[in-house]
């Protein structure tokens, strides 16, 4: 489903190519729930960034679901942000003017959705993060728990292939991220893609294989299940840095 | 993604930073608000105008301009009572032509009991009463039958009475006054005449065969021909002129007022004024648009991360420039509906106390509208643009 292939990011700083992401290879089947770990600085959001269409790569190839993204133009991008990509940040990114219900709408709008289909879709979408009773309600009067599964249901309102969340926990109590993580598995299951971005072990833990970056490379792709052993591994790719 | 969406989107952003808002606003309201008041107050001046020039009820008057050897012999007949009854009927035959007014004027002598004073006596047809009527405050007014057969009948101004009992209210109606030396029963007592060019003169009017046969004369003094629109006043006039100098066979001596001389001369004076508000206008709309560029991008830049959210979920550089830009105008466009609404209020006001109707044209509005939309667009542009050019990724990021 998604294909990297050879990607490279490279910034020019002073003159100098600064290589952000190296070479990297990346395979992922539809329907995992992956974590991408690495300390800050590693290249793990721009490796983010890539998949998630916001960026294109230098060089090398990004195949999704058979089509060549890494040659598409600005246009084709926004697309497949709209209608493949559904995104969840650690600060939310809801606009406080609107309710609820207008901020899961609002994909749908740029995706020329009717205005009933929109409402039908939208309190679907939230429905499903079990918001129903707070749909009127404006950002500023949601918890935390509740704004991020706000945009989790506008990431999900348009039935996209992917979820991409960058550290979706990390604005939230250990509680609230919790239950936002179980949100997640359950969407998995029920055949979304979730790739998360985080450096949080216990959120790692969720994911049903985590992927380490560090200096621009993947440097281990391996299945963890046992929390111990992550957090081993957590700690020792942490201390090496 | 449409348009709707967007002016939606617009206004509930504007409603966000009221103040904000309608300080931005400011510049476009007085533009515009400016234009329609000075195009209201000048053209409402200048109909007034036009109406004095043309008369009322479309008329336009003939006049008889003699030759230089028609002066010097000095035989005033010729040019003092130019028209005769058959000229009526001539004029009558001219297909744009309504009514032909015609009325005789002159001043002389008048006498009741013991007082006596000067007064005009116009003889008048009836049309004359159709086109002018008099407000009669007292007795009727002149009949059809009275014309017919030159009755010796009249109607009195107030301030003719007035000079001949000295008292205001005296009843008058039916007492014999001596005009020329002719006895007149007075039917009617009537208000004087109030307008740009009357100056409150004592007037006794009679129907035209009576002036004739008071003075000993067969002619008319002032002709006037009526039409159905003011449009038509100018043809009909040609016509008039045309036939009246080819009976007579004139060169030219027959004339109207020429009405576009007179609208030309309007027309310099609108002009100026236009001129010197569309530069105080123009000046406060480019003020007006650069405060809207400013804030605009004031907003573009407290707004950066809701551009990188919106772009995130699938807003392409195209959508969110025209989402700016819908902004830019429908702030222009509130400014300018404020403005129309003030312009015609303030034209109201001044065209009450200058006591001229205000003349709001559509043309005027709509070109308001447009007009401000366009200031939109244009000073919306860069701000917009600075939207659509932001990357993603930084506008997510940005503090």
């Amino acid at each position: 489903m998604i294909r990297l292939t050879d990607i490279t990011k490279s910034y020019p700083v002073a003159g100098e190519a600064l290589i952000v992401l190296d070479r990297i290879n990346l395979h992922v089947e539809k329907g995992e729930f992956i974590a991408i770990m690495g300390p800050s600085g590693s290249g793990k959001s721009t490796l983010m960034n890539i998949i998630g269409c916001l960026d294109q790569p230098t060089s090398g190839t990004y195949e999704l679901n058979g089509e060549l993204i890494s040659e598409y133009d600005d246009k084709q991008l926004a697309k497949i942000r709209n209608q493949s990509i559904g995104f969840v940040f650690q600060q939310f990114h809801l606009l406080p003017r609107m309710t609820a219900l207008e901020n899961v709408e609002l994909p749908l709008i740029y995706a020329g959705v009717k205005k009933a289909e929109r409402m039908r879709r939208a309190k679907e979408a939230l429905a499903k993060v079990g918001l129903s009773d707070r749909m009127e309600h404006l950002p500023n009067e949601l918890s935390g728990g509740q704004k991020q599964r706000v945009a989790i249901a506008r990431a999900i309102v348009n039935e996209p292939d992917i979820i991409l969340a960058d550290e979706p926990t990390g604005a939230l109590d250990s509680k609230t991220g919790k239950q936002i993580m179980e949100l997640f598995t359950l969407l998995n299951e029920e055949g979304t893609t979730v790739i998360v971005v985080t450096h949080e072990a216990e959120v790692a833990s969720y994911a049903k294989r985590t992927i380490f970056v560090r200096d621009g490379k993947v440097t281990s792709a391996e299945r963890v299940v046992d929390q111990e052993l992550l957090e081993k591994i957590v700690e020792k790719e942490t201390f090496d840095s | 993604m449409n348009v709707m969406e967007n002016i939606k989107m617009a206004i509930s952003s504007l409603r966000a930073h009221k103040m904000r808002s309608l300080l931005t606003m400011l510049g476009i309201i007085i533009g515009v608000g400016s234009v329609i008041a000075v195009v209201a107050i000048g053209q409402g001046g200048e109909a007034v105008l036009k109406s004095q020039f043309a008369g009322e009820a479309n008329t336009l008057s003939l006049f008889y301009m003699p030759t230089e050897e028609e002066l010097q012999a000095n035989d005033s007949r010729i040019y003092e009572d130019p028209f005769t009854q058959e000229d009526i009927e001539l004029l009558m035959t001219i297909p744009e032509v309504k009514k032909v007014v015609a009325s005789s004027t002159t001043s002389t002598n008048v006498r009741f009991r013991e007082d006596q004073t000067d007064s005009a006596v116009v003889g008048m047809n009836h049309a004359y009463m159709d086109v002018y009527p008099l407000d009669i405050k007292e007795g009727r007014n002149l009949i059809a039958a009275e014309y017919l057969s030159g009755a010796r009948v009249g109607i009195m101004t107030t301030n003719v009475v007035e000079e001949l009992t000295g008292e205001t209210e005296a009843p008058f109606v039916g007492e014999i006054v001596y005009v020329n030396g002719q006895p007149i029963e007075v039917v009617g007592v009537a208000e004087e005449e109030t307008g740009l060019f009357s100056f409150g003169a004592k007037t006794i009017y009679v129907p035209m065969k009576t002036w004739q046969t008071i003075f000993a004369k067969k002619t008319i003094t002032e002709l006037s021909i009526q039409t159905e629109t003011v449009d038509d006043l100018q043809i009909a006039g040609e016509k008039a002129t045309a036939l009246l100098n080819e009976k007579y066979k004139k060169e030219d001596a027959y004339q109207t007022l020429n009405m576009e001389e007179i609208a030309e001369g309007i027309g310099q004076v609108t002009r100026i004024m236009t001129i010197i508000i569309s530069s105080i206008a123009g000046v406060s709309l480019l003020v007006g648009g650069i405060g809207v560029m400013n804030i605009m991008l004031v907003s573009v830049t407290e707004r950066t991360r809701e551009i990188g959210l919106r772009m995130s979920i699938g807003a392409t550089r195209g959508q969110i420039l025209f989402q700016f830009l819908v902004e830019a105008m429908t702030l222009t466009l509130i400014g300018g509906l404020i403005g129309i609404a003030l312009g015609t209020g303030l034209s109201f006001v001044v065209s009450h106390f200058a006591g001229w109707p205000p003349l709001i044209s559509l043309p005027v509005i709509i070109g308001g509208v447009l007009f401000s939309m366009l200031i939109g667009v244009v000073f919306g542009m860069l701000p917009a643009n600075k939207a659509a050019s932001l990357h993603p990724i930084d506008a997510l990021r940005y503090e």
